[in-house]
């Protein structure tokens, strides 16, 4: 009986439960567009950003204050961070904000067949890297310069090749395939490289020649040693807070000391490397860090605000709807009080009818958002939007919130309807 | 045997006296018509009689249970199992069949059982309409299922507001007739009408104006004549 009456009801008044349904529809659609956007573009934004390139350098403490004191790029003995300890970047509290990291180990050679200088830098390209945790991550500067564009290959990490920088190769009339002599001035240690490829970064790296990190350590005679680590990982933007710990950290109090160190501030994340690797020296390469953070927080705001919007639209368009369908179903529902129907019971008719609504304008709306985010995705991000599984239950439970919400007016007038009322034709 | 009691029964609206001191008893198997011109507080006596509203003073006693005290839920639950409402707009669930809507009051009271139902709708007469919707029927037919869903709960008291008011006169002799046989079966029954042929049939008839019984007759003969006069 209850099927019947409800079915009966919902048929009879199909246009305004429609209507309804729609208005769910549109609200949840941009709820799921916006909730996927956010929650699989954020990560795309973030690494799209992050193609400006480092946000962190880690060099020797000593070399570092060598450079800060007297403005001299360290190259004494001694000065070194090991390379084993690399992995401990991915140790650190903020570990999964860390995206890619790279070591850096330069020295001037001579290629033997121009015979003229060029700055030597080793490094990983595309390294596999097992981390004391048991995982294993690929980082590298084809992750971290993202940007350079490439002829040719990248370098494969146990090759003998190298990577050209495009400014050199035309100076020196060098190409893709030959193959050159390194010799390191004043000392005896030669390798014979490939060139793989030959990159145009935009930048200083024009000028220079990149081989793998093991090479380099074989020509400077440091196994092992690593001169700086370019790090790049999404940070939370500054604040107030991280102002006044950048400044100077001893000022903070407890409490706002953890808090700080538990925010992926980019100086608490340098902090946090620091105690990672020894003797280390972490420094913000501040601008890229804070904008890129700006940057996504105020989309993500934005994006929270036309949810909310959205959904307290359709809340409203609801409320509207629901008291006319009550006020319309008015006899009928005077009708059913006055056989014995108490307040519970009308209720829970009333109730299953709109959620019923709302749950067929809630499902229509998830897969018309879904539609939605690709569109936001290719448009305003050039990236397709995964659909992310937790949009689910949120949206179920917005769908819920807002339906109920919406028909709380309508809930009113149904108790507070008297079938002496309605039944007489007053 | 009583099975109503009304005592000093008054009704305001603001400033408006609805209903003042109203006394009236009615026994089992009585036939009572309420009669008088229009606004002297028929229906709203028979609200209050009906559980759909509470008067301003006095008490009402159904069945040995008093009013006042009740709350809306208890009410509620007075109406459904003692009370067959019958109205003069038929009132019928427009989507629902003739069967369904006898069920409704089914469903409400306990369970609901279309056996039964079919057996009230052909008691009057329109079991072979029993699948048509409310819109399908006529205005004696649909009435005729508004008095099957009164009964479907052996109601102890069926209240009729102008059962024939809006029907023409041979629908209305086809519903008359029905309540005629009701009566004849013992069932207890208050109609408020305005035909004085109607009230003819009733053994007892009330009339009502500004609010107060202005004659009460019990005797046959006097029922015509009171009501006639009204
Ligand atoms: N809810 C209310 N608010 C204010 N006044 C009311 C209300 N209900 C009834 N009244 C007034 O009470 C008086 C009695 O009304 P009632 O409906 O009982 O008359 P009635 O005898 O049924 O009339 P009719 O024959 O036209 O149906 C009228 O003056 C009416 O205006
Ligand atoms: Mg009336």
């Amino acid at each position: 009986m209850f099927w019947q009456i409800l079915k009966g009801s919902l048929v009879r008044q199909r246009q305004k439960m429609f209507m309804v349904a729609i208005t769910i529809a549109l609200g949840v659609s941009l709820t799921t567009a916006m909730l996927n956007v956010m929650l699989d573009v954020g990560d795309k934004v973030n690494r799209e950003l992050k193609a400006y390139g480092a946000n962190i350098t880690v060099t020797p403490r000593s070399a570092s204050i060598l450079h800060d004191f007297y403005g001299v790029e360290a190259g004494g003995a001694g000065q070194y961070l090991q390379e084993s300890e690399l992995g401990k970047l991915k140790t650190i509290f903020w570990a999964n904000n860390i995206v890619d990291f790279s070591p850096i180990l330069e020295t001037r050679a001579i290629i033997g067949q121009t015979a003229s200088e060029i700055t030597l830098v080793g490094t990983w390209f595309n390294h596999r890297l097992d981390l004391p945790t048991g995982e294993t991550v690929e980082t590298g500067i084809k992750q971290l310069k993202s940007w350079w564009s490439v002829e040719g290959n990248w370098v494969q990490e146990s090759s003998q090749g190298a990577m050209l920088g495009s400014m050199a190769a035309s100076r020196l009339g060098l190409q893709i395939g030959d193959e050159i002599d390194l010799v390191i001035p004043g000392s005896d240690r030669t390798a014979k490289v490939k060139i793989e490829g030959v990159f145009n970064s935009g930048g200083p790296e024009d000028e220079e020649i990149f081989v793998p990190l093991g090479l380099a350590q074989k020509l400077t005679n440091l196994p092992g040693k690593v001169g700086k680590i370019e790090v790049s990982a999404i940070t939370t933007p500054e604040n107030e807070l991280a102002r006044k710990a950048a400044h100077d950290p001893k000022s903070l109090s407890l409490k706002e000391w953890e808090t700080w160190y538990c925010t992926a501030y980019v100086g608490a994340i340098a902090y946090q490397i620091e105690e990672a690797i020894t003797g280390a020296h972490a420094k913000p390469v501040r601008q890229v860090a804070e904008s890129e953070g700006a940057i996504l927080q105020k989309t993500q705001l934005l994006m929270l605000l036309i949810t909310v919007l959205s959904l307290i639209g359709s809340t409203l368009g609801i409320s509207n709807l629901l008291t006319a369908s009550v006020m319309e179903r008015n006899r009928e529902v005077g009708l059913l009080k006055a056989l014995g129907a108490d307040d519970t019971e009308v209720l829970v008719l009333t109730l299953s009818q709109i959620l019923f609504t709302g749950i067929a304008g809630g499902f229509a709306g998830y897969f018309l958002g879904l539609g939605f985010a690709q569109i936001i995705g290719q448009t305003v991000f050039s990236a397709a939007v995964a659909a992310k599984p937790m949009v689910i239950p949120i949206v179920m439970v917005l769908v819920v919130l807002v339906t109920l919400t919406g028909s709380l007016p309508a809930i009113r007038m149904l108790v507070s309807l008297r079938p002496a009322e309605v039944l007489h034709g007053r | 045997m009583n099975i109503l009691e009304l005592r000093d029964i008054s009704m305001i609206y603001g400033t408006v006296k609805a209903l003042q001191d109203i006394n009236l008893t009615v026994q089992k198997g009585e036939w009572v018509a309420l009669m008088g011109p229009s606004g002297s507080g028929k229906t709203t006596l028979m609200n209050i009689i009906g559980c759909m509203d509470k008067a301003s003073r006095g008490s009402v006693v159904l069945d040995g249970v008093e009013f006042s005290q009740l709350n809306a839920k208890q009410l509620t639950a007075i109406r459904r199992d003692k009370i067959g409402l019958v109205f003069q707009q038929f009132h019928l669930v427009p989507y629902l069949t003739a069967l369904e809507n006898v069920m409704v009051a089914q469903y409400y009271h306990s369970m609901p059982d279309e056996q039964e139902a079919m057996a009230a709708l052909e008691r009057v007469g329109l079991a072979e309409r029993a699948r048509h919707l409310p819109s399908q029927l006529s205005g004696g037919e649909q009435q005729r299922v508004c008095i099957a869903r009164a009964l479907i709960n052996y109601p102890m008291l069926i209240l009729a507001d102008e059962p024939t008011g809006n029907l023409d006169e041979a629908n209305a002799n086809i519903v008359l007739r029905l309540f005629q046989e009701l009566h004849q079966e013992g069932h207890t029954i208050i109609m408020v009408t305005h035909d004085p042929d109607v009230g003819k049939l009733a053994e007892r008839c009330i009339m009502l104006d500004h609010g107060k019984i202005v004659q009460h007759s019990n005797r046959y003969e006097g029922v015509a004549k009171a009501c006639v006069n009204g």
